[in-house]
């Protein structure tokens, strides 16, 4: 019969075999394969990530087709501001080099509320060094216009002085105005 | 990672067995191991030069983080660095709506946002963040009884700390530092636990609700790796956000953390080492 010392020594021999065998076929199994390759992390997540998809490109990204807009932006005194900000990103306007979808673009109130995101002297925290700010219907007022004037009636939105400007060069009015 | 010069073993004096100098002097450039070799080098070579797509075509915007589309990009030869100038900061959220647009993040969850600090006349400090500033700061705080001495805006976002909280306390290893030293989410990993987010002390972490898993600001890692700024940096109208590398010695952050003024670090006695540097912060702002 088998079940003497020498076949049990065996036996347990075999079983500790075959368990290390499946715990390690099982462990290779469970962890991903890049798992560890820089420290206990799966390292194959950094290219994954780092090549996810950009929604926001630049302002030459734009300025390579809108070249009207490109002059009047550059010249300005809005050349800081970003064209996604005010218009949504460019990966909801162009795929495959192709436009497939309208950009918005703000109309009457909804510019004097985006305007006023940033140029409000209400809130206090915004340095004339940075940003010039008005008060709104005081600006209004000041300007010998209707309260009910959008600020793009008087401002180009991409270039806001330069209606202004031509006017002074016109009149030769200098004064105050913003 | 080391980078694999393809030119490198071609150069390199080879002995050749007899056998493949007739083959040479018959006029095959190269024995079958230098064929070899050259063909495992350029393989291994050509991996390392992963190009990432862009965007969904081949249209591709100008480098504006210099040196990082040099190829092979060495990922344990980088220091980047985030400053955020609190002192040209208006509150215009223009960073917060980029950052949703970027990554299209919940309503109700923030990577980044935008905090009002007022301070009244009796030096009371009252903190606000409307929507996490996404609507920006249309008008000042009515609920306040005393009159108001000053007002200020702190953007926040993750801090990519050298010594991580949040790195340390997760179970899975799905929260990690990479080598050139972003702390980024492996979201086929993270159990959503959520242990991170009570360890990181900057509170920018979040359980996204449609994917239940852990999901921070990653300062745009998919842009930086792509040579374009951070979504928030790009939209930003008075430059209070920058970014760059800190290996390149003319770029603007280089300049400002190498330079004079004031430059804290948000909790400094946590022992974090944060790599998001605040210019002009007062020391009032958490």
């Amino acid at each position: 019969m088998p079940s003497n010392y020498g076949f049990r020594l065996i036996f347990v021999g075999v079983t500790i075999l075959v368990m290390a065998g499946a715990g390690l076929f099982l462990k290779g199994f469970l962890i991903p394969d890049s798992f560890g390759r820089y420290g206990s992390y799966r390292a194959d997540t950094i290219p994954e990530e780092a090549s996810l998809p950009i929604k926001h490109a630049t302002n030459s990204s734009c300025f390579s087709c809108h070249s009207y807009e490109a002059k009047i932006h550059k010249a300005g005194r809005h050349s800081t501001i970003s064209c996604e900000f005010c218009h949504s990103t460019y990966a909801d306007h162009i795929r495959d080099n192709k436009k497939f979808a309208a950009l918005p673009v703000k109309k009457e109130g909804d510019i004097t509320v985006l305007c006023l995101r940033c140029h409000n002297t209400e809130i206090k925290a915004r340095s004339q060094e940075v940003i010039k700010t008005v008060a709104m219907p005081a600006h209004l007022a000041d300007q010998n216009v209707k309260l009910t004037h959008n600020c793009n009636q008087c401002h180009h939105v991409h270039a806001p002085l330069k209606y202004i400007d031509r006017a002074r060069k016109i009149t030769g009015i200098m004064e105050k105005t913003l | 990672m080391k980078p694999i010069d393809p030119h490198k073993s071609s150069s390199e004096p080879v002995h050749l067995p007899d056998q493949a100098e007739q083959l040479n002097q018959m006029g095959n450039k190269m024995d079958r191991r230098t064929f070899i070799q050259k063909v495992m080098n350029g393989t291994i070579a050509g991996s390392l030069l992963l190009v990432f797509p862009l965007t969904a075509g081949t249209f591709v915007p100008e480098e504006e983080i210099p040196g990082v589309r040099d190829e092979p990009y060495d990922i344990f030869d980088q220091q980047f660095a985030f400053v955020v100038d609190i002192t040209r900061c208006i509150g215009c959220g223009a960073c917060c709506v980029a950052d949703k647009r970027e990554y299209n993040v919940p309503d109700g969850n923030y990577r980044t946002w935008v905090e009002r600090y007022v301070k009244d006349l009796d030096d009371n400090i009252h903190v606000d963040s409307p929507n996490g500033g996404l609507d920006g700061y249309q008008t000042p705080r009515k609920d306040l009884d005393n009159r108001t001495r000053d007002t200020f805006f702190v953007p926040k976002l993750c801090n990519m700390c050298k010594e991580a909280p949040c790195v340390q306390v997760c179970p899975v290893g799905a929260t990690f530092k990479t080598p050139d030293g972003f702390v980024l989410v492996d979201s086929t990993r993270c159990v959503g636990c959520a242990y991170c987010i009570q360890a990181c002390p900057y509170s920018v972490r979040f359980i996204n609700p449609r994917t239940r898993v852990v999901e921070k600001c990653t300062w745009c890692y998919h842009r930086v790796r792509k040579g374009l700024l951070p979504a928030c940096v790009e939209v930003c109208p008075t430059g209070a956000r920058k970014f760059g590398s800190l290996k390149d010695e003319t770029s603007e952050v280089y300049k400002i953390l190498r330079g004079e003024g004031v430059l804290t670090v948000l909790r400094r006695e946590m022992g974090t080492w944060p790599g998001l540097y605040y210019k002009g912060a007062r020391m009032e702002v958490i």
